[in-house]
C-alpha cells in the first residue's frame, strides 16, 4: 500500500495531467460537434507544435511559451483552411467516414515530414526552470508541470468564457446543437463551422507546447496520444466539450493513480477499458453527449 | 441488369474472362518469371497485402464501416500462429487455422461493443483496438516477447530460401484466391444483399426486417478470421514478430487506403489497391531508403483517394472507358431546359412510389452504375 503523500502527489500529477487531456479533448469534441467529423490529425498538429516550439528554442534560445503568439494563430488559420479546403469537399453521405481517413492522411504527412525534417531522434528542451521544483503540502511538483498546467486552465477558461460570453460563441453553440435551425436563425454555419475549426487546433498548438516543456518528443509520439484522447471524448459523450473535460480530468487521475501499483503502460489501459464499457454500457457517453446517440 | 442489351453484356463477360485467366496464368507464373528472388518477395508482400485488403472489405466494402484497425486482427493472428508454434508446439499449419479459429473468437466481443456504435464511434473503437494491443503485446514480454521480438520457427527447415519464398508465394495467392471467393460467394447471396441494405442506409433495412446487428457482427468475424490467417501465414513466412510493426495503425490504413483506391464495391478492387500500393511502397523505400518520406506519400495518395475518387480506380476507369465509347452518361448531363421538363412532366404522369425522394441513395443500390451519374450533384 503506497503512502498517504505518495497518493496525494499522484492525486496532484494526475489532476495537472487530467488539466492538458482535457484541454486537447475539448479541441478534439469540438470538431465533431461543429463537423461530425474525426479529427485523427489533431494529436500530429499537438506534436507539430511542440517541434516548432523546440526548434525556436534551439535556434534563437527563446522561452518555447514565447512561440505561443505565432503558432495560435498559425494553427487557428490552418484548422480553417483544413475544414474550407478540404472536409467541406467530402461528400455529405460520406463525411463522417470519409473525414476520419481524410485527417488520418492529413496525420501521415505531418509525422511524414517531422520525420524528415527533424529525424526520428528524441528531442527534449532543456530549460533554467526544468528541473525547478515546488513543494505543496508534501507533494513535489515541477515548475513544468504546473505550467503546462496553467496554460491548459487560461485556454479551457479563455474557450469557456468564449463559449458562453460572445456573440460568436452563441453562434458556435448554436451550430453544434442543430445546424439547420442556426442557418435558418442567419448564422453563417458555414463560416462558423470553420471558425470553429480553427479554434480546436487553436488549442492543440497551445496543448503542444506545454507538452513540449517537460517530454521528450518524436515524430511518432502524436499515436500515442490519439488513444487516449478518442477514448475521453467517447466517454464524455461525442461533441460535449464540458463532457470532455469532466472525462479527461477522471481519466487523467485513474490514469495517475493507477501508476502507483502498475506500470505505465499497465496504468494507460485504463483509458481502453474505459472506451469500451463505455461503448457496451452507454454508447452515446457518460456525461452529456446528447449527439453522440446517432454515431 | 435489365436496362444493358444482350450483346455488350456477353462481349462483357468474355471479356472480363480472359482478362481473368490472363491475371491468374501471369500470378501462376510470376515466381518462374521473376528475376531475383528479391523481386520474389515484393510479389509475396503484395499478395500479403492483398489478402489483408480483401479481407478487410468484407466489413468497409459491404457494410461501409470503415475499420481502421484491423491490423489487431493480422497481428493476433501472426502473434497466435508463433505462440501456438513456440509454446504450443503444434505444427505450423494447425497453429495457422487454430490461430485463425482463435481470432475469430476473439472477434466476437470486439464486434459486440464496436458494431453498437455508428460511424465515428466505430473508426476510434478500431483505432484503440489496436493501440491496446500493442501495449499488451509490448508490456506481457515474458509470454509475447515484447519488443525483442517473437522468432516464429520456419515450416519447411529444409528447404532453400528462394523455394521457401515460392512455397509461400502460392500459399498466399492460394490464400486469396479463398478470400476473393468467399467476398464472390457472399457478394451474390441473401446475406451479402443484406450487408449492402446496411450500407445503404441502416435504419431502413432495420426497419425492412434485415437482423442487421447478426449480419454485421457474422461479416465482422469472417473478416477478422480472414485478416488473421493472411497474418499468420505473414508470420510463418517472415518468421520473426515485433508488437510495433504487428500492432501498427499503418498496417490498418494501409488496408482501407489499397481497398478504397480500387474500388470497395468491386471484388479485384482491394487487389488492384494492393498491387499498386505494395509496388509504390518497395518503390519508395528502395529510393528514399529509411526516410520517412513514405509516410508522406501514403498520406498524399489516401488524401486524393479520398477527396477525388472516393469509389476507387475501378469505377473510375470504366466510368471514363464508358465516356470514351459514348456507352456511358456524361458526367454533365447535355439536356435542353425543355428536355428535362419534358422528363419531369413525363415522371409525375406516372407515379411510381417506390422512386424515391433521394436519388444519390437509390442508384447506389447496386453499385454497378456508371460513375458518370454520380458525378451530378445537388
Amino acid at each position: 500500500m503506497p503512502s498517504a503523500s505518495l497518493v496525494f502527489q499522484s492525486v496532484v500529477l494526475g489532476v495537472l495531467l487530467g488539466g492538458l487531456y482535457a484541454l486537447l479533448a475539448a479541441g478534439l469534441t469540438l470538431y465533431f460537434g461543429v463537423m461530425r467529423v474525426v479529427m485523427i490529425a489533431h494529436s500530429a498538429f499537438l506534436i507539430l507544435a511542440a517541434y516548432l516550439a523546440w526548434y525556436a528554442h534551439r535556434e534563437t534560445g527563446v522561452d518555447p511559451l514565447l512561440t505561443l503568439p505565432v503558432t495560435v494563430p498559425l494553427f487557428f488559420v490552418a484548422g480553417v483552411a483544413v475544414q474550407r479546403l478540404l472536409l467541406t469537399r467530402l461528400r455529405p453521405a460520406t463525411l463522417t467516414m470519409m473525414s476520419v481517413l481524410l485527417t488520418f492522411s492529413v496525420a501521415l504527412v505531418i509525422e511524414g515530414l517531422l520525420g524528415y525534417a527533424f529525424s526520428g531522434t528524441q528531442r527534449r528542451i532543456r530549460l533554467g526552470y526544468s528541473s525547478a521544483g515546488l513543494e505543496f503540502f508534501g507533494a513535489r511538483v515541477a515548475v513544468v508541470k504546473l505550467i503546462a498546467f496553467g496554460l491548459a486552465a487560461t485556454a479551457l477558461l479563455g474557450l469557456y468564457l468564449l463559449m458562453r460570453h460572445s456573440r460568436f460563441g452563441q453562434a458556435l453553440r448554436a451550430t453544434i446543437q442543430h445546424r439547420e435551425a442556426a442557418a435558418l436563425v442567419g448564422i453563417d454555419t458555414d463560416r462558423i463551422a470553420g471558425y470553429g475549426f480553427g479554434l480546436g487546433l487553436a488549442t492543440a498548438a497551445v496543448g503542444g507546447t506545454a507538452l513540449a516543456l517537460d517530454t521528450t518528443i518524436y515524430p511518432s509520439l502524436h499515436w500515442h496520444w490519439i488513444g487516449p484522447l478518442m477514448a475521453i471524448i467517447v466517454v464524455g459523450g461525442l461533441g460535449s466539450v464540458p463532457g470532455a473535460a469532466i472525462a479527461a480530468m477522471a481519466l487523467g487521475l485513474t490514469q495517475s493513480l493507477l501508476q502507483l501499483e502498475l506500470s505505465t503502460t499497465w496504468a494507460q489501459t485504463v483509458f481502453y477499458v474505459a472506451l469500451f464499457v463505455t461503448l457496451a454500457v452507454r454508447p452515446q457517453g457518460f456525461f452529456g453527449g446528447r449527439l453522440a446517440q446517432r454515431f | 441488369m435489365p436496362r444493358d442489351s444482350e450483346r455488350p453484356r456477353r462481349t462483357g463477360t468474355l471479356l472480363r474472362l480472359g482478362a481473368l485467366l490472363a491475371t491468374v496464368a501471369a500470378a501462376l507464373s510470376f515466381p518462374s518469371m521473376a528475376p531475383s528472388p528479391y523481386e520474389l518477395t515484393v510479389g509475396i508482400a503484395s499478395l500479403n497485402f492483398a489478402v489483408l485488403s480483401t479481407s478487410w472489405n468484407f466489413v468497409g466494402g459491404f457494410t461501409g464501416y470503415i475499420s481502421l484497425g484491423h491490423g489487431a486482427f493480422a497481428g493476433l493472428g501472426a502473434y497466435a500462429t508463433g505462440l501456438l508454434v513456440t509454446k504450443g508446439e503444434l505444427p505450423s499449419f494447425v497453429a495457422l487455422f487454430a490461430a485463425a479459429a482463435l481470432v475469430a473468437v476473439l472477434a466476437i466481443p470486439v464486434g459486440y461493443a464496436a458494431l453498437r456504435v455508428r460511424g465515428a464511434s466505430f473508426v476510434i473503437v478500431s483505432i484503440a483496438l489496436v493501440l491496446i494491443l500493442l501495449l499488451v503485446f509490448q508490456s506481457w514480454a515474458s509470454f509475447t516477447g515484447g519488443s525483442r521480438g517473437l522468432v516464429v520457427p520456419r515450416p519447411f527447415p529444409g528447404k532453400l530460401r528462394s523455394e521457401h519464398h515460392e512455397i509461400f508465394y502460392f500459399l498466399f495467392l492460394g490464400l486469396l484466391a479463398l478470400a476473393l471467393l468467399a467476398w464472390w460467394i457472399i457478394d451474390r447471396s441473401r446475406f451479402g444483399m443484406g450487408l449492402k441494405a446496411i450500407r445503404e442506409d441502416e435504419d431502413k433495412a432495420q426497419s425492412l426486417g434485415t437482423p442487421t446487428y447478426t449480419y454485421k457482427l457474422v461479416v465482422f468475424v469472417v473478416s477478422a478470421a480472414f485478416t488473421a490467417l493472411a497474418g499468420g501465414l505473414y508470420g510463418l513466412w517472415f518468421g520473426d514478430l515485433d508488437p510495433v510493426f504487428q500492432f501498427s495503425i499503418l498496417s490498418g490504413a494501409y488496408m482501407v487506403l489499397m481497398a478504397l483506391l480500387g474500388g470497395v464495391r468491386h471484388l479485384y478492387g482491394p487487389l488492384l489497391g494492393a498491387v499498386i500500393v505494395g509496388y509504390g511502397l518497395e518503390y519508395s523505400k528502395l529510393e528514399y531508403g529509411d526516410t520517412p518520406l513514405h509516410l508522406v506519400f501514403a498520406g498524399l495518395l489516401l488524401g486524393v483517394v479520398v477527396m477525388f475518387m472516393p469509389d476507387g480506380v475501378i469505377p473510375a476507369v470504366t466510368g471514363l472507358i464508358a465516356r470514351v465509347r459514348g456507352t456511358g452518361e456524361t458526367s454533365i448531363r447535355e439536356v435542353t431546359a425543355a428536355q428535362l421538363r419534358d422528363e419531369r412532366e413525363e415522371r409525375e404522369a406516372d407515379v411510381r412510389p417506390n422512386h424515391g425522394r433521394d436519388h444519390r441513395r437509390d442508384r447506389r443500390s447496386d453499385g454497378k452504375e456508371p460513375d458518370g451519374k454520380r458525378e451530378v450533384r445537388q
